[in-house]
């Protein structure tokens, strides 16, 4: 069951972008377009977690924050252009949980997204991810197959978490390198390859061969 | 001169009155006498005077206001003078005020740019993120580039003003270091340098944008003046009364002769000569980020010798205190 992100934002580029970034990362994306109405499309929509811009149409973020906060703890993430430390300071006294300034990092947002969740909704456990019979836990980091499971280092562990949500499809190497970075793992080309051909072997060991297949100048695909 | 005037048609009046040349010598005596005593006695009222304005003048903070605090003079004259400097006063101040004026208004124009070029920015990079190719990431680090010079605008225009625009939290040191490489990410990966970040979990006190733009501009340094197989090692220490924070590089290092001027504005260097692009602000608006939050910053540099088996490379080192916080709220 995907969670539910609001995103109240005016730009239109930004905003379709956005919803396609979330629900390219597993998430439900609901947008608001008419922004007479937004407080009304919060309280019906009960969203998990807000994405907020400030400059809006109408309402001012900080009020509509304010508004929110005075019937649900949602989690409310600032998203703004406006950097000054007034204003981040206002966003914490109106009970925001996070302020993120344009342009953001992609990554770090998600990032913050993931973890304002799991802190205001604490107990949900993500399910292993499973593929041809081969079940990855990241949550312990092992992979699991047939009745064998085997430990995994964090790099091998989220090479394998790209290629598990990417299943059937080929990965080329700058994308997992791209992922990676993303996710903190700061991995070059070589190291890559040295990962790949670990997490094969430790494959080996509990029985699973030729799972990750290389296509020539293109990537892996599993 | 009047006085010698009088002088002498008083000598030929009562020489022609009949009168001895003895009482007219005696008469001319007692005149000086007295001409003199007047004459010392205005002197020295001049002087004090004279020396109470300038010691006023001297105390002055803002000497461009003596009209201000001078008391209107007695002789017609002086006014004259009095009325003259008020004028000048006025209409100097009129220049300044407008001065002022213009540069806030240019600067309030400059942060207001900024804060529009970033919805594009953002939009590009969104889609980019979505559109993920060879081609995107290309795109993605220029991107970086402009946002990178963006951020360096809107911190100059702010570090010329004078009042300090930060709020002082406590963050996690390896996270702003994440986040710094985050903003670099595509320029780090396509000149594939090797990162090497610290394992200790530290806290201080700071502002977590101003010190993530510093390290911002660090990176950038070490990248664009890199040796072959570049290599940036953050190191964090935790020294009890003090943390550190060190950004290392392995890169061409800065000339003996120019690491005492990096931090001034504008300097540019050996290096700068040699590499296309130096502006001569990052260093600067580092050191003025760093002042203005009580971090110490020190350089150290070595350039490669053809004789000695040195290696070259620069490292910058944060220091914060833990105590800085007591000192800025004496400021």
């Amino acid at each position: 069951m995907p969670e539910k992100i609001m995103i109240i934002e005016d730009d239109p580029i930004i905003r379709t972008e956005l919803e396609t970034l979330l629900k390219g990362n597993g998430f439900l994306p609901c947008v608001v377009t008419d922004f007479e109405r937004t407080v009304r499309q919060v309280k019906e929509e009960d969203p998990r977690l807000i994405l907020l811009d400030i400059k809006l149409p109408g309402k001012s973020g900080f009020s509509l924050c304010s508004e929110i906060r005075s019937f649900s703890d949602v989690p409310v993430i600032f998203v703004t252009s406006s950097d000054t430390d007034m204003d981040e300071l206002n966003s914490i006294m109106i009970g925001g949980d996070a302020f993120i300034t344009k342009p953001y990092n992609t990554a770090i947002l998600l990032a913050k997204i993931r973890s304002l969740l799991k802190r205001a909704w604490p107990g949900r456990q993500s399910e292993g991810l499973s593929w041809h019979g081969a079940i990855l836990h990241p949550e312990d980091g092992t992979l699991e197959y047939g009745d064998r499971k085997v430990e995994l280092t964090k790099n091998e562990q989220k090479i394998l978490y790209y290629l598990f949500t990417h299943a059937g499809a080929i990965c080329s190497r700058a994308d997992i390198i791209d992922y990676l970075w993303d996710s903190r793992l700061y991995v070059d080309d070589n190291a890559l390859s040295v990962n790949i051909n670990r997490i094969r072997e430790k494959l080996a060991g509990i029985g699973l061969t030729d799972f990750i297949r290389t296509k020539h100048r293109q990537g892996y695909l599993i | 001169m009047t006085n010698l005037l009088c002088m002498v048609a008083l000598c030929g009046f009562l020489l022609l009155g009949g009168n001895t040349p003895d009482t007219v010598v005696f008469i001319l005596i007692i005149w000086i006498l007295i001409l003199c005593i007047g004459l010392f006695i205005s002197y020295f009222s001049a002087k004090r005077r004279s020396d109470r304005l300038l010691g006023m003048a001297e105390e002055l903070e803002e000497r461009y206001l003596i009209p201000e605090v001078l008391e209107k003079p007695k002789r017609a004259e002086d006014q004259m003078y009095w009325q003259m400097l008020k004028m000048a006063e006025r209409s100097m101040l009129e220049q300044v005020e407008n001065g002022r004026r213009e540069r806030n208004e240019y600067r309030e124009y400059i942060e207001q740019w900024i804060h529009e070029i970033k919805t594009p920015i953002t939009a590009i990079r969104l889609l980019c993120d979505n559109n993920r190719s060879d081609l995107t990431r290309e795109i993605m680090g220029e991107v970086e580039k402009i946002t990178q010079y963006t951020e360096q605008t809107l911190y100059y225009a702010r570090s010329e003003n004078t009042q300090n625009d930060y709020l002082i939290r406590e963050i996690r040191l390896l996270d702003v270091i994440h986040d710094a490489v985050a903003d670099n990410k595509y320029l780090l990966m396509q000149n594939q340098v090797v990162l090497e970040l610290p394992r200790e979990e530290i806290y201080i006190c700071s502002d977590e944008k101003w010190l993530r733009f510093i390290l911002d501009q660090l990176i950038v340094n070490a990248v664009k003046y890199r040796s072959e197989k570049p290599m940036i090692r953050f190191l964090t220490e935790d020294m009890g009364e003090y943390v550190t924070l060190s950004v290392q590089d392995n890169g061409i290092g800065i000339e003996a002769a120019d690491l005492l001027r990096v931090f001034e504005k504008g300097f540019t260097g050996q290096n700068g000569r040699n590499v296309l692009h130096s502006t001569g602000l990052g260093l600067y608006l580092c050191r003025k980020l760093c002042d203005k939050l009580g971090i110490r910053i020190r350089i150290e540099s070595a350039v490669r010798e053809p004789s000695k088996e040195q290696r070259s490379g620069t490292k910058v080192t944060l220091t914060f205190y833990l105590n800085h916080l007591i000192h800025q709220v004496q400021d």
